[in-house]
């Protein structure tokens, strides 16, 4: 009871020495306006509250980044075993990216969810410097793009280039099916002599390549073919069956486009993983460090309040004695 | 060159390469006995939400069918 009294004459008195002798406490961990004009230290009340906002922000990264581990295990099995199939195509068609054509389609692969670092951020880059590398007097360039992260990002500045976005595309697993009948409705709707399809190649867990494959169409590889280098070997080759090559081209075209494609959805679904699983493992970590560097602020002024509470009563009592 | 040469039916009747090799790989996939055909025939789900855009509009998005074997054509070979 004394102790009280004793306490309250100390609050007394406490307008009257300097009302913000701590104000190297007042670090940028908390805001100005938790802080009524006038206390003399941080309540820790406050700083408690960010503490455990802080932890349970670590623990849902952290959860998040386990999720993301086990499903890059599971669908790197599968971008691996599908990269067999536009391989012999390669080998047939060869890859040409320079080549020089008047109507070219970029296909733009992103992710629909966020929090994914910043792979959708280079795609994009990466296809509005192929657009500028394209474009020319008698030549047309369109977007297609597949995943929300990419359209939010081209509709800014590129919107009457867009023809054609796709999204919601990862509701059910990846197969091929799926991709095959975008891939059909691609073909069906939009014009092309080359597409080049932008995605982000998964060659570890920490590094994601973006890259780029073009589909030429069936026109455009018989010119080429008359140019010679690979494409000239074709008639080379033997017909079977009783097609024509400008069919076989047709048909080996719309098939290459689709399993280029199906390869590009799945490389970039488990870089968008990765990417995810670095992301969310630096957060993990700086949370970890603002935790830190809280609870030394926490210590700090919790063991400065206990000082001044001492302080105050032992000048109480020895201003009775004396 | 091309106007003698036989187009092959499903060309002719308005299919790519694409939807032509799909029709057959589902009716592989019907053909396969019990347990391993349920799981064939998750890989066959399609979903997408798909919208065209004309002058930097986006149209009403469409939805395509949840499941190739909604579209299937038979067709007899003669």
């Amino acid at each position: 009871m004394a102790m009280a009294a004793l306490r309250r004459e100390g609050r007394r008195f406490a307008p009257l020495l300097s009302p913000r002798p701590i104000a190297a406490v007042r670090s940028s961990l908390v805001s100005e306006e938790d802080i009524p004009f006038g206390a003399r230290s941080i309540s820790t009340q406050v700083v408690r509250n960010r503490m455990k906002s802080v932890k349970n922000i670590q623990k849902i990264t952290k959860a998040m980044k386990m999720v993301a581990a086990s499903k890059l295990r599971a669908i790197q099995i599968r971008a691996e075993n599908s990269r067999g199939l536009w391989q012999p195509f390669t080998a047939l068609l060869g890859d040409t990216p320079s080549v020089d054509v008047k109507k070219n389609v970029i296909v733009t692969v992103s992710s629909d969810k966020g929090l994914c670092g910043g792979i959708n951020s280079t795609s994009v880059k990466i296809s509005k410097a192929l657009y500028k590398l394209n474009s020319g007097p008698d030549k047309e360039t369109k977007y297609v793009v597949l995943g929300e992260k990419a359209k939010a990002q081209l509709v800014r500045d590129s919107k009457k280039n867009i023809e054609l976005t796709i999204s919601e595309l990862q509701k059910n697993p990846l197969n091929y099916t799926q991709v095959s009948v975008l891939a059909d409705d691609i073909l069906k709707n939009v014009e092309f002599d080359a597409l080049r399809i932008i995605f982000n190649k998964f060659h570890s867990v920490v590094s994601f390549l973006p890259t780029m494959s073009t589909v030429l169409s069936p026109e455009i590889v018989e010119r080429e073919a008359e140019a010679g280098g690979k494409l000239g070997e074709l008639d080379s080759y033997e017909i079977e069956g009783g097609e024509t090559k400008a069919e076989i081209l047709q048909n080996l075209a719309e098939f290459q486009f689709s399993c280029v494609l199906f390869n590009a959805v799945l490389e970039n679904a488990c870089s968008e993983q990765g990417a995810r699983m670095s992301a969310m493992d630096s957060s993990s970590r700086n949370a970890g460090d603002m935790l830190d560097r809280l609870t030394l602020t926490y210590n700090r002024t919790r063991q400065a309040s206990i000082t001044t509470e001492l302080i105050e009563i032992i000048s109480g009592a020895s201003a009775l004695e004396g | 060159m091309a106007s003698n040469a036989a187009v092959p039916f499903w060309r002719a009747a308005g299919m790519t390469y694409i939807t032509y090799s799909n029709i057959c790989a589902n009716l592989v996939r019907n053909c396969l006995k019990e347990p391993y055909k349920t799981e064939a025939l998750t890989r066959e789900k399609v979903h997408f939400s798909i919208a065209t855009w004309k002058e930097g509009k986006p149209e009403k998005p469409g939805n395509c069918p949840l499941s190739r074997t909604s579209d299937r054509v038979d067709f007899t070979v003669s």
